[in-house]
C-alpha cells in the first residue's frame, strides 16, 4: 500500500527516525510520550505470534512497564547498566501495511530495522521488522502498538535490557 | 628495534584432588572455574542423577517428540504408539546422526533418520534399514539391540513430570525426590482437575556462569535486597507516583518484594534435602485480586473449600530439584537448568496452564514470567551480572575460598534433610554436600 502523498511519507518518515534516535539517546521519557495512554509495546517471543496474553514475550509492556523499565535503567545502582548499554538503529524499508477507518486517522506502518548494541566486552547485532500502529492525539502522531518482529526472537539470549 | 615481548608459559594445570575442594563451609574456586571438573561434573552429576526431561503434555499424540540436553548428551523425548513417553539419545546407530531436528515437533508413527532412511519404532527399536540384503552374512546383525536408537537408563514420571536418570544404578525416582516431591505434587493440586500442561512457549536465556552458581543464588535470600535495588525502587517509585489508595498491581508486587529487609527474609523457612533438592517458603502472600479470587473459587468448587485451604496453604517460592530444574509452585514456572561449559549456563523457562482454572489465572502466569524470567526481566540482569561478576572473580588469583559458613550448625534436622532460618546458607551448604558425594568425595558431614 503507498503512501497518500509526499508530506505522509516525510511525517511517517521522520517519527520513526525520531523514535529511534529517542531510544539510541536513552531520551526515555521522551520515547514513552509517543505511545498513546493504552499503547503496548510488543517484541513476540516466535515467529507468528498470535497474541500476547495466552503466549509468552520477549517483551509485553504497558504504561506501567515501560515506565518500570526506564526507571530501572537510570537507578544509580542498576549494576547491570554499569556501562550502560550503547546502541544504534538503522530504520528502513517503511511502508503502509494497512488503514483504519475513523477520524483519527490510523494506520499500521511497517519498518524494517537493524540494531547494534554495545556493553561491557561484545557488540550484538539484533535486527527484524517493526510494526507501528499510529493512531492521532490531539493532532500528533502516537503509537498505540509497536511490534517488534526479531529474526531471532526465538534464540536463546542473554540479557535484554533497553528497548528494541 | 622493535623489542620482542616474552611470551610467559601458561603454569601446568596443577592435578585435581577433588577430596580437597569441597569442606563442609567453604569450596575451592576451581569446582566453578575448571573445565576439567566441569567435566567430571558431567560423567559423575549428570551421568548418576534423575535429570527433569520435560512433561507428558509436550509429546501428547503418538509420535511427538521433543529434544533437549540431559549433560551431555542430545536425547529426544518421544510418544510411542503403546502410550508410554520413552527418552532415547537422539543418535542413530548406523552413522551417528542426531535423528530428530532439535526442537519439538511429529515424527510420525517411526522415527526416519535423514541420513540414510533407517527407521526405527518410538522405543528405538528398529523397524526397517534399506538394502537389507547388503548385511546378509555380515557381523552385522539387525536383530541386534545395539542397532536400535539406544534408551537413556532410567525413565520415570512423577504426576506426568518426566525425569531420567543415565545410569542404571541409583535411588528410585520417588526416593530420590524425597521432600520437594510434595512442591510437584503441590504444582499439579493447585489445578482444578488435579493436571497441569506446559503452554505459552518457552523462554531461554544464556547466563555467563558456571551452574552451580544459579542453583546457588535460587535460595540466596540476602542477595536480594543488594543486588535488585535498581528494579525493586525502579517498582517503589511506579508505585509511589500513582494516586494514593491504589492497590498495589501485581506488576509491582513481584518486583518491589526483593526490597524487603534481611529480617524479612530471615524469618522465612528453607528446607534442605538429601540429593541437595531444596524449597523456600513463599514470598509472596497469596493475593487478593478479583483474578485471584476467581482461580481460588474455581479450585473451591472443585475440591471442596477445606481441600482447597490445604493446598493452597503450601505457598513457596523457588524449589530446587537439584541439579536439574527449580519449580515455581504458586506461579506455575519451571526453569530447566543445562550447563553448557563450565562458564555458560542455559535456562529455559517453561510456564504451565492449570486445568479447569480461568483464562486469566494462566495470563497472569505469563505475566510472571514475562516479568521475572524472560530476558527481558527487569528483575534478572542485574542477577546475571552478579554471577558473571561472580565468575570472573573466580578467575582470579586474588583469593582461593568461597564462604558458605553463614549460620552452619543451626541446621534443625527433618526426615530426610534439615531446616534453616531464611538467611542462613544451608541450601549451598546441602547441594555441595550432594554434589561431594555424586563426585565420590568424602565430606566426613551431612551438610
Amino acid at each position: 500500500m503507498n503512501f497518500l502523498d509526499w508530506n505522509e511519507q516525510q511525517e511517517i518518515t521522520q517519527f520513526l527516525h525520531h523514535e529511534a534516535r529517542l531510544l539510541d539517546e536513552h531520551r526515555w521519557d521522551e520515547w514513552q510520550r509517543l505511545f498513546t495512554p493504552d499503547g503496548l509495546y510488543w517484541v513476540p517471543l516466535v515467529h507468528g505470534q498470535a497474541d500476547h496474553l495466552n503466549h509468552a514475550s520477549l517483551f509485553c509492556e504497558d504504561a506501567l512497564l515501560r515506565s518500570m523499565r526506564a526507571r530501572r535503567l537510570e537507578q544509580a545502582r542498576a549494576y547491570s547498566q554499569q556501562p550502560p548499554t550503547r546502541t544504534v538503529h538503522v530504520v528502513g524499508n517503511i511502508g503502509i501495511e494497512a488503514r483504519e477507518e475513523g477520524e483519527n486517522g490510523g494506520l499500521t506502518v511497517r519498518s524494517t530495522f537493524v540494531l547494534l548494541e554495545w556493553r561491557k566486552t561484545e557488540q550484538r547485532m539484533f535486527g527484524g521488522s517493526v510494526l507501528h500502529t499510529l493512531r492521532r492525539h490531539e493532532g500528533e502522531l502516537r503509537i498505540h502498538l509497536k511490534r517488534v518482529e526479531l529474526v531471532n526472537c526465538d534464540a536463546a539470549h542473554e540479557a535484554l535490557q533497553v528497548f528494541v | 628495534m622493535i623489542p620482542v615481548i616474552p611470551i610467559k608459559p601458561t603454569a601446568a594445570t596443577p592435578p585435581i584432588d577433588i577430596q580437597t575442594l569441597v569442606q563442609p563451609d567453604r569450596v575451592h574456586k576451581r569446582v566453578y572455574t575448571d573445565p576439567a571438573i566441569f567435566e567430571l561434573e558431567m560423567d559423575r552429576v549428570f551421568g548418576q542423577a534423575w535429570l527433569y526431561v520435560g512433561h507428558e503434555s509436550q509429546v501428547p499424540n503418538v509420535g511427538d517428540y521433543f529434544t533437549t540436553r540431559l549433560g551431555r548428551e542430545p536425547v529426544v523425548m518421544v510418544r510411542h504408539t503403546d502410550g508410554a513417553v520413552n527418552v532415547l539419545y537422539n543418535r542413530c546407530p548406523h552413522k551417528g546422526a542426531k535423528i530428530v531436528p532439535d526442537g519439538s515437533g511429529s515424527a510420525g508413527k517411526f522415527l526416519r533418520c535423514l541420513y540414510h532412511g533407517w527407521t526405527f519404532k518410538c522405543d528405538g527399536s528398529l523397524l526397517s534399514v534399506p538394502l537389507r540384503s547388503g548385511y546378509e552374512d555380515t557381523g552385522l546383525d539387525l536383530k541386534d539391540p545395539q542397532y536400535g536408537v539406544r534408551n537413556v537408563a532410567r525413565v520415570a514420571t512423577h504426576r506426568g513430570f518426566v525425569f531420567a536418570s543415565l545410569s542404571k544404578e541409583g535411588p528410585e525416582l520417588k526416593e530420590f525426590l524425597g521432600g520437594v516431591a510434595t512442591s510437584l505434587d503441590n504444582f499439579c493440586d493447585r489445578a482444578p482437575e488435579g493436571e497441569v500442561e506446559v503452554a505459552g512457549g518457552v523462554q531461554r536465556v544464556i547466563q555467563r556462569n558456571n551452574w552451580k552458581i544459579f542453583f546457588e543464588n535460587l535460595h540466596d535470600t540476602i542477595h536480594a535486597v543488594a543486588t535488585h535495588e535498581s528494579s525493586w525502587r525502579a517498582a517503589k517509585e511506579e508505585f509511589e507516583a500513582m494516586p494514593s489508595g491504589t492497590p498495589k498491581p501485581f506488576e509491582v508486587v513481584i518486583v518491589d518484594g526483593n526490597g524487603e529487609p534481611l529480617e524479612f527474609w530471615e524469618n522465612l523457612e528453607l528446607k534442605g534435602y538429601d540429593h541437595g533438592h531444596g524449597f523456600m517458603e513463599g514470598i509472596f502472600v497469596p493475593p487478593t485480586d478479583p483474578v485471584s479470587l476467581a482461580y481460588v473459587a474455581a479450585l473451591e468448587a472443585s475440591q471442596g473449600a477445606q481441600r482447597a485451604n490445604e493446598i493452597l496453604r503450601v505457598n513457596r517460592h523457588n524449589t530446587i530439584v537439584y541439579p536439574s530444574c527449580s519449580p515455581h509452585t504458586s506461579f506455575q514456572q519451571i526453569r530447566v537448568i543445562r550447563p553448557l561449559s563450565v562458564d555458560r549456563t542455559l535456562v529455559e523457562i517453561f510456564s504451565f496452564r492449570l486445568k479447569g482454572a480461568p483464562e486469566a489465572t494462566f495470563q497472569r502466569t505469563l505475566k510472571y514470567t514475562n516479568i521475572v524470567n524472560s530476558p527481558s526481566s527487569n528483575v534478572m540482569p542485574d542477577d546475571l551480572e552478579a554471577y558473571n561478576r561472580v565468575q570472573e572473580g573466580l578467575g582470579s588469583d586474588g583469593g582461593d575460598w568461597v564462604s558458605m559458613h553463614r549460620a552452619i550448625g543451626r541446621d534443625q534436622p527433618l526426615p530426610g534433610g534439615r531446616a534453616s532460618n531464611g538467611n542462613s546458607e544451608m541450601p549451598a551448604r546441602n547441594m555441595f554436600g550432594a554434589w561431594a558425594r555424586y563426585m565420590g568425595v568424602d565430606t566426613g558431614s551431612a551438610a
